[in-house]
């Protein structure tokens, strides 16, 4: 490890690079002051980058994402580090905030890469693609996604086996294995975070049978399938690579569901479930799509509007709550259903399910303050101490909450709460100018 | 004339690929008079595609560039920045929409948008070849942002503004501020009341010395645009007698606040107004803040029994308001709760579409349920049906919970769960030409990209004129627009746009019919080597092109659309 | 027979471009040989333009003014509705038949609307045009 530490000043650290993140890091920077934004993972744009087409307008999701994350890659009052982790934010005073910053090695000199794939090719070692949540492989020296930023090459170092394939075949020498951990100690006057959410694990509800069938899969492992980066060149079931025409939806995997511990709505579910229905439609044509629910939440500007869309083109919607699902021989799908129309239990086949899993919060964000200085409710989310006075306002002041950090919420009202956030931070720097 | 152009397709990741042949349409656009290169591209906003633009630019000494991909309204602004960053004037690049004007619109005849891609293509490098460098004017705007509206948003709004040293003016129309949140009592989710949250903000708002709060003051006309809108208003008397004022300010930008109306049911719906025992969801909280005692009264009559009507004026499948008003549910089901707790005898019955307490308003929900209220859900096609019976109301619904059975329910009181509608009194949006959605809401420029602003530069929208909100949703919306308008002109200078009238002197012999077009007097009288002209102020002119087709002798033109331009692109359409 | 008639549309940038646009995004289909050109607003299109894309072979001329949204002020209408009147003499001059060129008010949400006149106007002008 690197032992010297750097001392770095910014008027603003914004955890977290996610829509939220960026958007409150714009803000701050478009009104001139110094933005440090810190992320986690290897490229900027959060889950939003990863996604097929938003709702209601069906617009595509990276086309949004994509000149975001590189109007804020480019803006010159933003500094990012990726693959960093902020720990132990001390407040010394009102307008000094010490943060303790781990910035990973990415073993490549980003500035030299130029993305040519030439040591991916070169990579004997293949391993589970996060990116694509686990539906193919990718290499140990490896390009995240096509569309990540910074597009450069990484070094996953703990599948990394060290024999040195990838260096040789670079064509700029940009692999460097003596790169170190670096440390930071960054003094800022406020504080926006930004940490985003967890996905529910759905292995938790093991009657589902998830990562044991192989044609259930997660409702994000189908956002991959359909989204314009995605892995195979159509939608297929992980089992036999069959081309699935009777797909099922379940609603509320993880969500209102106090005996999974998370009682709350997740806020999202119905509408990216929707969403998946109308795109599968699209796609195939002659599929069907049923989405088995609870209540559906269609709240949001033009989202009822979206929701009759699908309804007029062919979606069916089954009000019932699915107990139990068993696999057949062949791949297909018994699930075992309550219809609440009827007031009877069913069972209906399908070749493919997904699981439309819930919004977690991310423990990461209690854990970037000392114990217990920055409260969490309940559901471990950061608690707004002034829901509706002051949305983004935290229990320590000069710490603000954007995004889902702070409940589930959707795109267009994590952007809204951004906006609120960098408001408040830009309000606080200004109240709180050194004499 | 341009004679380097660079030409970029976008495939938008199959968004347009999958329905336009983007290589053909390079193909054919390739040795186009004038094009230099010519490339398709996965995603031309990328960062990746940003820098080969870039570097392009420099390598081949281009001197125009296309972009052909999405709407210019979500990447016109993108790649001008891209133009400029290859050092290019941003007013060299043309943008031609081949997703939402070929392949989306035309996603069922392949062939046909391929050829329809090539032709805007074509005719968007006709355009090219005339693009000239242009050069903004500058001037100072005013510093001091309007907030129309004194509800919780624009309180909000103001307020923030202030912190950032902003002057700020905030009209509210009523002699009161705090809007519909200063007249709630107890609120779900913190429990405040309306009232203590809007007079918390209101005194916080009182000791800043930077905003000005006018009541009882509407703004009755607008002129100018971003940097200098000169907005009059007018003083209502608070008593009889007293005068009407008027005034003119001067401010850059601002905040539109302007909030919601309450659905008013219409009279017979479900009861309406043809009994004293149905009310609406304002009305009943209203009456459960103010109920005192061992048992609730309502018009002298003890209230055991409150049947909820949910989706009221929301959802609807025959009226206009399609839309869901978002907040209602959580609403009700909080009033329900409070009054079951003042109240320990009384009964609540949710006849609803489907319970929508989405996030963590869930909880609430969920308590309702455990208190042990009763929940009855209709559908679209089967409302209930109300009649009313002596002292109370027999309510007869099909319950899809209890598989479609026809219910009969008796109810002391009928809540009626109504929503949100866009205000009756849309003055401000037509003073500003705010567009409506088809919810009738103010529409945003885009949902995700631009939430708070509005076609209109210099105006944003804040809060529940944009659509249906909850407050705390409204006030992250208010802060967001205050940002906004903000960062718009806290530079103190802005730029006009270059695209102004520009007359041809050799050919006008003053005839004044320009003139008389323009609506903001930009065209004065000149004299050019011995003969009068026609002459555009180019601070003043807006660039609407009126004056162009009134000319006898054909001498004004708007830069960017003259006619040599628009010809030339009409012979590449053709 | 033609399947559908060549279209030049002008629109508005701020008015009718917003409502063209989301035609296509709700996958609203009308003929593919209708195109667009956009100009800040509909009162400042030139006759002659319109002549010349008759000239070019166009079948119809449709503009898709702003109405009285348009943010240029309360005029527009009148000063659209005077050159579609100019047009229509001078087309008559020419024997062209004036109903080749329509004109309406399409707001920035008008999406059905603009696709129901595209379409009506597209099924005169196969009659029409070929008759």
């Amino acid at each position: 490890m690197n032992e010297e530490k750097k001392i770095i000043r910014y008027d603003a650290l914004v955890v977290g690079g996610g829509i939220a993140g960026g958007e409150a890091a714009l803000n701050l920077a478009n009104s001139g002051y110094r933005v440090l934004l810190v992320e986690k993972q290897r490229s900027l744009g959060g889950k939003m980058i990863l996604l097929s087409k938003v709702f209601p307008t069906l617009d595509c999701s990276a086309c949004i994402t994509t000149p975001k994350v590189s109007e804020i890659a480019r803006h010159r009052n933003i500094t990012i580090f990726t693959e960093s982790e902020v720990t132990g934010i001390v407040k010394r005073s009102e307008n000094n905030f010490v943060a303790q910053i781990t910035k990973k090695p990415r073993y490549v000199h980003v500035e030299d890469c130029t993305a040519c794939q030439l040591c991916e090719q070169a990579c004997p070692v293949s391993v589970r693609d996060e990116y694509q949540y686990g539906l193919i492989g990718r290499k140990a020296a490896f390009i995240p996604f096509s569309i990540a930023n910074p597009k450069a090459a990484a070094i996953d170092i703990e599948n990394c086996t060290l024999c040195g394939a990838c260096e040789k075949v670079c064509p700029t020498q940009c692999i460097d294995f003596t790169m170190e951990p670096e440390q930071y100690e960054l003094h800022a006057r406020t504080v926006v975070i930004a940490t985003g959410f967890k996905l529910f694990d759905p292995l938790e509800i093991p009657r589902y049978g998830y990562g044991q069938y192989k044609n259930v899969i997660t409702s994000m492992q189908m956002e991959r399938e359909i989204a314009p980066t995605r892995p195979f060149n159509t939608i297929l079931r992980p089992g036999d690579g069959k081309v699935p025409d009777k797909i099922a939806y379940i609603l509320c995997a993880g969500s209102r569901d106090a005996s999974v511990g998370n009682p709350i709505c997740s806020q999202i579910c119905c509408m990216y479930s929707i969403k998946q229905a109308q795109l599968l439609m699209g796609a195939l044509p002659m599929a069907d799509v049923t989405i088995y629910y609870i209540n559906i939440r269609s709240f949001g500007k033009g989202f009822e509007e979206f929701y009759q869309q699908a309804k007029g083109m062919g979606v069916t919607f089954v009000k019932g709550k699915v107990g139990t699902i068993k696999e057949k021989e062949n791949g297909n799908l018994i699930l075992r259903y309550e219809d609440i129309g009827e007031g009877v239990v069913k069972e209906a086949e399908h070749d493919m399910v997904v699981l439309s899993v819930g919004v977690k919060s991310n423990p990461d964000a209690g854990k970037i303050f000392p114990q217990g200085t920055l409260k969490l409710d309940p559901h471990r989310f950061v608690t707004q101490t002034d829901l509706m006075g002051s949305p983004a306002r935290t229990s320590i002041d000069g710490v603000f909450v954007a995004g889902t950090a702070a409940a589930p919420m959707d795109i267009p009202d994590s952007i809204l709460s951004a906006g609120s956030a960098s408001s408040e931070a830009i309000s606080y720097i200004i109240q709180h100018q050194e004499a | 004339m341009k004679e380097r152009i660079g030409v970029y397709i976008c495939h938008c990741g199959g968004n347009i690929s999958d329905y336009v042949d983007v290589e053909k349409v390079r193909q054919a656009v390739e040795h186009e008079k004038g094009v230099a290169l010519a490339k398709t591209t996965l995603f031309a906003c990328s960062d990746a595609n940003q820098n080969d633009m870039v570097e392009d630019i420099r390598t081949h000494n281009l001197d125009g560039v296309i972009v052909a991909s999405c709407s210019p309204k979500l990447h016109l602004t993108t790649f001008r920045n891209v133009t400029e960053r290859g050092e290019l004037n941003k007013y060299t690049y043309v943008h031609t929409n081949i997703r939402e004007q070929a392949s989306w619109a035309h996603s069922n005849d392949k062939e046909g948008a391929t050829d329809k891609a090539i032709r805007l293509v074509k005719a968007a490098i006709a355009k090219s070849r005339f693009a000239e460098p242009l050069y903004p004017n500058l001037f100072e705007a005013e510093k001091t942002i309007a907030v129309i509206g004194a509800g919780i948003a624009g309180m909000k709004a103001a307020a923030a503004l202030a912190d950032k040293q902003t002057e700020v003016l905030l009209i509210e129309k009523e002699h009161r501020v705090g809007g519909h949140t200063a007249t709630w009592g107890t609120l779900a989710m913190t429990e405040e009341s309306g009232s203590t949250l809007t007079e918390r903000i209101y005194h916080d708002l009182l000791r800043r010395e930077n905003v000005t709060i006018m009541t009882g003051t509407e703004v009755i006309s607008s002129k100018g645009s971003i940097g200098n809108f000169t907005l009059k208003v007018r003083k209502r008397p608070t008593k009889d007698g007293d005068p009407v004022e008027t005034a003119e300010f001067t401010v850059g930008s601002v905040v539109v606040a302007t909030g919601f109306d309450s659905y008013q049911p219409k009279e017979g719906e479900l009861g309406f107004a043809q009994s004293d025992n149905v009310i609406t969801l304002p009305e009943f909280r209203h009456l459960i803040d103010r109920a005192e005692g061992k048992e609730l009264v309502y018009n002298g009559r003890k209230i055991r029994h409150i049947a909820y009507i949910y989706c009221v004026g929301s959802r609807q499948t025959n009226g206009e308001n399609t839309y869901c008003s978002r907040f209602c549910c959580t609403s009700a089901i909080h009033a329900s709760i409070l009054v079951k707790k003042k109240f320990a005898k009384i009964n609540n019955y949710h006849l609803n579409r489907g319970i929508r307490t989405y996030g963590k308003q869930e909880l609430l929900y969920a308590e309702s349920l455990a208190m042990g209220d009763l929940y009855l859900q209709w559908g679209e096609e089967t409302p209930p049906a109300v009649v009313m019976e002596g002292k109370g109301a027999t309510i007869t619904l099909r319950d899809i919970l209890s598989s479609n059975r026809e219910l009969e329910l008796e109810a002391d009181l009928v809540v009626l769960v109504t929503g949100m509608v866009p205000r009756a009194d849309n003055s401000v949006g037509t003073l500003f030409k705010l567009p409506r959605g088809r919810d009738r809401f103010f529409n945003e420029v885009h949902m995700k990209l631009r939430p708070v602003e509005t076609v209109i530069d210099g105006v944003t929208i804040a809060g529940s004129c944009q659509g249906p909100k909850n407050i705390t949703e409204s006030v992250n919306s208010a802060l967001s627009a205050a940002t906004k308008s903000f960062s718009l002109i806290s530079k103190g200078t802005l730029e006009t746009e270059p695209i102004v009238a520009e007359v041809n002197s050799d050919i006008c012999s003053w005839c004044g019919k320009c003139a008389e077009a323009c609506p903001f007097d930009a065209i004065l009288q000149k004299e050019v080597g011995g003969k009068t002209v026609a002459m555009v102020n180019n601070s003043v002119c807006k660039g609407c092109g009126m004056c162009a087709p009134v000319c006898p002798p054909d001498a004004i033109n708007l830069i960017n659309y003259s006619s040599e331009e628009i010809m030339s692109m009409i012979d590449a359409l053709a | 027979m033609k399947k559908s008639a060549r279209i030049l549309v002008f629109s508005t940038e701020k008015i009718s471009d917003p409502a063209v646009d989301m035609a296509g995004l709700l996958k609203l289909h009308y003929p593919p040989t209708v195109y667009t050109i956009t100009v800040p607003c509909s009162s400042g299109i030139k006759p002659g333009w319109i002549l010349h894309a008759y000239e070019r072979g166009f079948d119809g001329v449709f503009i898709a003014a702003d109405g009285s949204d348009c943010v240029y002020g309360e005029s527009c209408t009148e000063k659209t509705g005077n050159l579609v009147a100019d047009t229509h003499e001078r087309m008559k001059a020419r024997s062209l038949d004036p109903a080749r060129l329509r004109m309406a008010a399409i707001c920035s949400v008008c999406s059905e609307a603009f696709v129901k006149q595209i379409r009506s106007f597209n099924e005169y002008l196969i009659k029409t045009t070929n008759a």
